[in-house]
């Protein structure tokens, strides 16, 4: 079923639909911050906006589905699972740094801890994607294997 | 803001999430019923954009005048686009996903709230 291998159909409809809405919902936050308040906490803020153009990296990614696309989503996942853990960690740790609520602090708490779930669910998804598409249980009429 | 309205646009948003997540369970195709509900929730949407914006100088501080209207402008996206996806591909997928961006409604739609009623 070729449509089963595009990243952003079948189950990948509702991640695409979660990281589309927590890209803007970042994104706003992070413009905000930056803009009216950036001095108060520099590095929580600089984290947001990093989270934030993450999960619009991923969306795109998603959305467009070639393989190149595909791997930059899975990339951003990546960053995502790593962000989401190390900021989590720091914030407990060094409660100082993040005076502001991110999309990151406290595992992703402040939105239902769903930051921490979904760079694992987008990375078997896309896993399961690509290797899917390396290796076809059909023939099929593409050359690239 | 009108509380009224924030409660009725939140109980057609759960309403709209839990028929998405049924119907997406139950494998059926979106039809009248559903897109009438949709279409309740999104003109929900659309009088909360409007209502809110010709409130928003109410607010106290420029950075809630930003946060209320990049909710209040992204929220009538957020509902027409996993509907679009859902018309245009019909499958228990796309239908999860409507439920996911009437969930968003809901969430949003509360925050807005939230930030009227500590700030205004």
């Amino acid at each position: 079923m070729p449509e089963q291998l595009h990243p952003a159909r079948g189950p990948g409809r509702i991640l695409v639909a979660v990281y589309g809405v927590l890209a803007l919902a970042a994104t706003g936050r992070s413009i905000l911050q930056i803009a009216e308040y950036f001095s108060r906490a520099p590095l929580a803020y600089l984290l947001s906006a990093l989270a934030a153009l993450i999960y619009v990296v991923a969306t795109v990614g998603m959305v467009r589905g070639d393989r190149a696309s595909t791997r930059v989503a899975l990339l951003a996942c990546t960053v995502e699972l790593v962000g989401v853990l190390v900021v989590g960690a720091l914030s407990y740790a060094v409660p100082d740094a993040f005076p502001d609520k991110t999309v990151w602090s406290h595992f992703g708490s402040g939105y239902g801890y769903v930051p921490l779930v979904l760079p694992v669910l987008g990375i078997w998804w896309l896993n399961r994607v690509r290797s899917a598409t390396r290796h076809p249980s059909a023939p099929r009429t593409s050359t690239r294997g | 803001m009108l509380t009224p309205l924030t409660q009725g646009l939140v109980a057609a948003a759960m309403l709209l999430c839990v028929v998405a997540l049924a119907y997406a369970l139950f494998d059926k195709l979106i039809n009248d019923w559903l897109l009438g509900l949709a279409a309740l929730v999104e003109l929900g949407v659309l009088v909360q954009l409007v209502r809110g914006l010709v409130g928003i100088g109410d607010l106290d501080t420029g950075e809630r005048k930003a946060t209320f209207a990049a909710y209040l402008v992204t929220l009538p996206f957020v509902l027409a686009l996993t509907l679009w996806g859902a018309i245009k591909d019909k499958t228990r997928w796309a239908m999860s996903a409507v439920a996911v961006g009437a969930f968003a409604v809901a969430v949003m739609t509360l925050r807005l709230q939230q930030i009227w009623d500590i700030h205004a």
